[in-house]
């Protein structure tokens, strides 16, 4: 394992860590939400400093932002979709002949 | 003007992209280097080679060596690239010569993300990816009693059913709530869960993985809830992008931790693509991107670059992502989103479920279908869906990932013409009652 964690090297900057960690946690909240409302097992309560941080303070003021604001920030992340990609139309083009 | 193309990664993309790559410039050169033993092999299928439902590890490979060489592939068996040079269009390779390309296409995979616990260097723990390795593990097997399959990912599905199935004391530890947790919701998880305690498997979720433990051979693997003797430890963590030459070589590297790509699998380098589980493409519900997709990404991706590469014009489209997954007698399947996953985003949606039937209620072999469909509140274009059942969820997620894609609405799903033939189709399709149950929703609290 150690091998193959040499040959990973690590992700690094702010965007890898905003992402990897908001993507745990908002998971982990919408875990929760769903098992109340499925009466199954819950995710594992916080324990260390950051679980608090991120399910206390960034998770509810994600939440509390409308869901197109939040589309645009995510949308401004760098990554492959700020490139050249073709985007489908939706729309019906009609009878094939 | 032929030129000559170098590929690092043997796996679905790298050998995707070779073929691509001389079916567009016959006359050009491609070498591909791998790490392994061979190249082109189903490692997706070493599971169920495991769990005896397919008798040898022959069936895996796609093709000889010798055929490969046939068809003008010239590919370095064991063979480590070790460093990019892009400025002098070259790449180091350990214990030979430099090799020169024209056009480089990274297909370097995936790996395993690190437990992050004591005891990973301990005899006994087993990443499945190389086919030489498993054949040897296959043995091993023989004489395993306890097994702990670490995370229930969609891999870790497969191998505790592949380890119960072979009279294995099966554990599976993940700190997660329930299996497929960061995929599927707990009412499509459940019925799996209840076929792995009927089957004897031993469930631990919401449970902290400690340690492994043992002196130079796994003894036992520690948890928050307890210790666990086990002879051997499956590792099936999260899929993460092997990408250390590309960082080095100064590519550009997206949040996911996956190379930048644009349409053309063409990297932030001139003449330099990249395909497979070492990118990160868009997801076209949300247009941001993702990473960690699965063998038939990975091939068309690497068949993308490749024509590229050889001088074409192919472009890749966003993905909508069906995935499915076989676990004993149940398929799990979805596209895109489930009730979880939106709700983690926090995308708004309405949904409609159903539960249905394969075939004709009287026809031997019918099984339950259960279906979910998610959609975008006042359009009702579809933006996911979950299922599961005993047959025909891997053909439902390939047409609700095109219906997802070419922006169907719950609307034209509810009285979709669908196959009816008691052997094959029963007269309610599912995914018509889930939409019909949608739209009866709507409006209601």
């Amino acid at each position: 394992m150690a091998e193959v964690r040499s040959r990973l090297g690590a992700a690094s900057g702010f965007p890898p860590w905003l992402r990897t960690n908001a993507e745990h946690y908002l998971l982990v909240d919408a875990q929760q939400r769903v098992a109340a409302s499925y009466g199954c097992d819950a995710p594992m309560p916080p324990k260390r400093a950051k679980d608090h941080f991120f399910l206390s303070v960034f998770v509810p003021v994600y939440r509390a932002l409308p869901w197109r604001l939040r589309l645009a920030v995510l949308q401004r992340m760098p990554g492959s979709h700020r490139r050249t990609w073709q985007r489908r139309a939706r729309t019906p083009l009609g009878p094939a002949v | 003007m032929a030129t000559r193309t170098v590929i690092v990664g043997g796996g679905a993309a790298g050998i995707g992209a070779a073929g691509a790559f001389k079916g567009a410039m016959p006359a050009g050169e491609v070498v591909v280097f791998t790490e392994f033993e061979d190249a082109a092999y189903s490692p997706c299928g070493i599971p169920y080679v495991h769990g005896k439902e397919i008798p040898s590890f022959e069936a895996l490979f796609l093709a000889s060596k010798e055929q490969y060489a046939d068809q003008g592939i010239d590919i370095r068996y064991e063979t480590a690239v070790t460093e990019l040079d892009l400025a002098a269009r070259k790449v180091r390779v350990e214990g030979r010569p430099d090799e020169a390309f024209d056009r480089l296409i990274i297909a370097t995979g995936f790996d395993y993300a690190d437990p992050g616990v004591p005891g990973t260097d301990l005899e006994g723990l087993y990443y499945i990816k190389n086919i030489r390795r498993a054949m040897e593990w296959d043995k091993v097997l023989d004489s395993v009693k306890s097994a702990v399959v670490v995370e229930a990912t969609p891999l870790g599905l497969e191998m505790v059913t592949a380890l119960a199935h072979r009279g294995i004391e099966t554990h599976v530890v993940d700190h997660r709530p329930w299996a497929l947790s960061d995929l599927a919701d707990p009412d499509i998880a459940q019925p799996v869960q209840d076929a792995w305690d009927a089957a004897g498997v031993k469930m631990h979720f919401g449970v902290r993985l400690e340690a492994f433990l043992g002196e130079g051979k796994l003894r036992a693997v520690q948890t928050a809830a307890g210790t666990i003797p086990a002879d051997l430890a499956v590792i099936c963590t999260k899929k993460v992008p092997n990408n250390a030459l590309a960082r080095a070589a100064g590519l550009a590297i997206g949040p996911t931790g996956g190379i930048i790509v644009d349409n053309r699998m063409a990297t932030s380098a001139a003449g330099v693509f990249a395909a497979g589980d070492c990118t990160e493409i868009p997801l076209g519900v949300t247009d941001v991107g993702v990473q960690g997709l699965t063998g038939s990404h990975a091939y068309s991706q690497g068949k993308v670059a490749g024509i590229n590469a050889g001088g074409g014009d192919r472009t890749y489209q966003p993905v909508y992502i069906p995935w499915g997954v076989m676990t004993g007698n149940l398929m799990v399947g979805g596209v895109s989103f489930g009730e979880t996953t939106a709700k983690a985003l926090g995308i708004p949606y309405v949904m409609g479920v159903a539960e249905g039937i394969s075939r004709a209620r009287y026809f031997p072999g019918v099984m339950k279908v259960k279906v979910k469909l998610l959609a975008e509140p006042g359009t009702l274009r579809l933006i996911g869906a979950q299922m599961i059942g005993g047959e025909g969820i891997k053909e439902r997620a390939d047409f609700l990932a095109m219906a997802v894609k070419t922006g169907i609405t719950l609307k034209d799903l509810a009285f979709m013409e669908n196959v009816y033939s008691p052997p094959i189709g029963a007269l309610n399709e599912p995914i018509a009652v889930a939409a019909q149950n949608a739209l009866n929703n709507l409006g209601k609290p």
